[in-house]
């Protein structure tokens, strides 16, 4: 302290002898203030300018079709006449509710998102508790399980389609093995949805598998310790430690799995282009088909900005289940 | 590491795999448009393809140009025609580019993104029944007056009859298709039944069904729509005539619309005729790509492409013409050249256009694709269109063809037609179907009324 108070004193001695550049010295805040400001401004420029590429992209390939999506949707927008467009009103929209192809995409996309959603999180479930164990060749079963979400999927469509075919597939060779007919899959109305869920399920468990696998590993050992100690049997010990140490993971897999059903495509345009009698038309298909096919853009803008509102509504309802549950 | 490696490599093997039986599929897919692709295989490259002949500087003319890729003698073809084009025209350079055509939507993509971003090339290949939209739209011009009538009329008249949109023609082909009924010769002969040779010998529609059932057994089947084609422009283009010569039609004669013509009497008539064929068991809704080609089918409905893949497969075929009910009509129409409106050259364009599809380019790609000729004098020339079985769709292309209807609604009405020929298919009530569809073509037409 002493040390301080000595060296105080020159400074203040200091001051005394600068008393002629006082005001300079006063001026000395505001120019810091001023640094700090330009400092500020520099750093919101770097920021900005590291955010620019993702900015930049979302604007051009996410906010700008949207904006144009919306747009269009009130017009008569047809693919052939670009330079010919007029507004229509909410004639596009009016039309949705008479569209039987609308109608029909919409329930096979919520028919296949309700057998997905909770089949595929529970095979995932199932397989990473398998993986989790210690079995032998482990790191070969999570490489086989998890194969078929690196492979693209309009290349594992067009692979299930030779072995969903009807006369020469694999599958109906293997049905014939064990004594039973050859089924129709693919070309049947009632089973093709079903044989494009299988298909779905198997493609894309892999990958929550792995999700559910870190989330297992996660839950710590001595909860399963406290419950053998408590004499529980395995089956409580799943539901009792393991189920609630992943509620979270379930919660944030199910929502995923739910948007990305809903936003079928691939499989059927691959498959089954549809058919048979659009059974298997999802409601992204026949937007696509509408817009390029039939070159109706306005109106395939318009099913688009209604199956947005459709998937907002069930994300915002799943958010809010999910915060009820937790309060 | 080396697992890592291992597994690596592993995966990389299995993708490659995969993607060669991709292309299996993208092939096989592309036989079922009408566009008569034949297709052989899909080595050719797949960008631009430049000609080899380079500019020199003083040329005054130069034409963006371009063509859909199905096979790769094809596009040989075509690029060899180019070149010599090139040589020939001092004063004109062509630029072509080859375009994927996967049967699907991969060369109408293209269309569609140029048409929108102003980019259309001088000339391009256009599919014969969409010529009338691309026409109603103003994507492309009419032709008439750099065309005198006497290089029109050595055209075969389906051509100029699918390249005419309100008596004005747009397009010219080099090559036409057709649908035949080809036949194994030994099951024909091990049943005792005589084939038709001519036109005049063509099979009812209850010949037909008779000779079918009669060579159906638990093994084959009598007859093969290939189905394995999809639900797209095959079943308009093969299924269409059957309407036809039941004296329907998909639309009206002004275009207009299709209340009364789709869903007309004749036409139901004639899909109840093909749900029979399927409930009688004597053709299947899922057959095996090559079940003509193995023996697994007696007849077939067929286009040019099953000739060569019969042939290769070593098969004792032979074709008969199209089956008919009162008039006899065949399936007609393939890819043709249209000017569009984005050419500043529209003369030196249909200059492109004669030469493309002139008496020895119509030859040359005629060999190249097996499909047949689009200019009268190349089936004379041509001596194997001459003698059985080719004779018999030379005379179908020049005696019988019918174009497939010319309106811009076309892509809705062939799905219409297509989806109503499935559904009687797989056995479901035809006249609902039908119904349904023509709500849907009658609201696609508004969009073209004045």
């Amino acid at each position: 302290m002493k040390g301080n108070s000595s060296s105080a004193k020159p400074l203040t001695d200091h001051d005394h002898y600068k008393a002629p550049s006082e005001p300079s010295i006063k001026k000395v805040p505001p120019k810091r203030k001023k640094r700090r400001r330009s400092q500020a401004f520099q750093e919101a420029v770097t920021g900005y300018f590291f955010l620019a590429p993702a900015l930049i992209l979302l604007g051009v390939f996410l906010l700008y079709p949207m904006g144009a999506a919306f747009y269009y949707s009130f017009t008569d927008f047809y693919i052939l006449k670009p330079d010919d467009i007029s507004f229509i009103g909410f004639e596009n929209f009016s039309y949705i509710w008479q569209d039987a192809q609308f109608r029909q995409a919409f329930w096979n996309t919520v028919y296949f998102s309700v057998i997905v959603v909770p089949v595929q999180l529970a095979v995932a479930l199932g397989l990473a508790l398998l993986i989790n164990k210690k079995l032998k060749f482990r790191v070969f079963f999570r490489t086989a399980f998890f194969s078929p979400v690196v492979m693209s999927l309009v290349v594992v469509s067009i692979l299930w389609t030779f072995m969903y075919n009807p006369n020469e597939g694999l599958i109906n060779q293997l049905l014939g093995l064990i004594g039973i007919s050859p089924q129709p899959f693919l070309t049947s109305p009632d089973q093709a949805m079903n044989s494009i869920i299988v298909m779905s399920v198997w493609q894309g468990a892999g990958f929550q598998m792995m999700i559910f696998l870190a989330g297992l590993q996660n839950i710590p050992n001595h909860l399963y310790e406290a419950a053998d100690i408590d004499g529980a049997s395995n089956w409580q010990k799943f539901l009792h430690v393991t189920l609630p140490g992943l509620k979270n993971i379930a919660l944030f897999i199910f929502i995923t799995i739910s948007i990305a059903a809903f936003k079928l495509l691939v499989q059927p345009m691959i498959m089954t282009q549809g058919g048979p009698l659009g059974s298997t038309k999802s409601l992204v298909y026949h937007i696509y088909e509408t817009g390029f096919n039939y070159r109706d853009v306005g109106y395939a803008s318009a099913m688009a900005v209604v199956f947005t509102l459709i998937v907002l509504t069930i994300t915002i309802i799943q958010r809010v289940l999910i915060r009820e549950e937790r309060g | 590491m080396k697992k890592l490696s291992l597994l690596l490599a592993g995966v990389l093997v299995v993708l490659m795999l995969a993607a060669c039986s991709s292309d299996s599929n993208a092939n096989s897919e592309g036989e079922s448009g009408s566009s008569g692709e034949n297709t052989t295989s899909d080595t050719v490259e797949t960008g631009s393809v430049e000609t080899s002949v380079e500019a020199t500087g003083d040329e005054e003319v130069m034409l963006d140009f371009w063509i859909h890729q199905t096979g790769e003698d094809e596009t040989n073809a075509y690029i060899e025609l180019i070149d010599a084009f090139n040589k020939e025209h001092e004063d004109i350079h062509v630029n072509a580019e080859v375009i994927i055509d996967d049967g699907a939507s991969a060369y109408s993509d293209s269309i569609n993104a140029a048409l929108v971003a102003g980019n259309l090339p001088d000339v391009m290949a256009v599919d014969g029944p969409y010529v009338s939209s691309f026409a109603e739209a103003g994507v492309i011009q009419p032709i008439d007056e750099y065309i005198d009538e006497e290089t029109k009329s050595q055209y075969v008249d389906s051509i100029i009859q699918q390249g005419t949109y309100n008596d004005q023609l747009y397009s010219l082909g080099a090559m036409e298709a057709s649908v035949m009924l080809y036949y194994n010769k030994d099951l024909l002969d091990e049943a005792g039944i005589e084939p038709a040779d001519s036109i005049e010998e063509a099979w009812t529609w209850d010949e037909l069904m008779e000779n079918s059932k009669k060579m159906t057994t638990e093994d084959r089947y009598g007859l093969n729509l290939f189905m394995n084609y999809g639900v797209g422009e095959w079943l308009t283009f093969m299924g269409a005539p059957l309407a036809w010569s039941n004296g329907g039609a998909l639309i009206s004669e002004d275009g207009t619309t299709v209340d009364g013509y789709l869903n007309s009497p004749e036409t139901i008539e004639a899909l109840n005729y093909v749900k029979e064929l399927f409930a009688e068991g004597v053709v299947t809704d899922s057959p095996g790509e090559m079940q003509f080609e193995e023996g697994n089918a007696a007849l077939a409905l067929g286009g040019p492409w099953i000739a060569v893949s019969a042939e290769d497969a070593g098969l004792n075929w032979g074709m008969m013409p199209y089956p008919y009910k009162d008039e006899k009509v065949s399936p007609s129409g393939s890819m043709a050249y249209a000017v569009t409106n984005n050419t500043e050259n529209p003369e030196a364009a249909v200059e492109l256009m004669k030469w493309m599809t002139n008496e020895e380019a119509t030859i040359k790609i005629s060999k190249a694709t097996g499909m047949p000729p689009a200019q009268k004098s190349a089936f004379e020339t041509m001596e194997k269109f001459n003698e059985l079985p080719w004779s018999v769709m030379k005379e179908q292309v020049i005696q019988t063809a019918h174009a497939r209807p010319s309106t811009p609604a076309y892509p809705v009405l062939t799905d219409a037609f297509a989806q109503s020929f499935h559904a009687a298919a797989l056995g479901e009530d035809v006249e609902s179907v039908v119904e349904q569809q023509v709500q849907r073509v009658e609201r696609e037409l508004k969009r073209f009324e004045e």
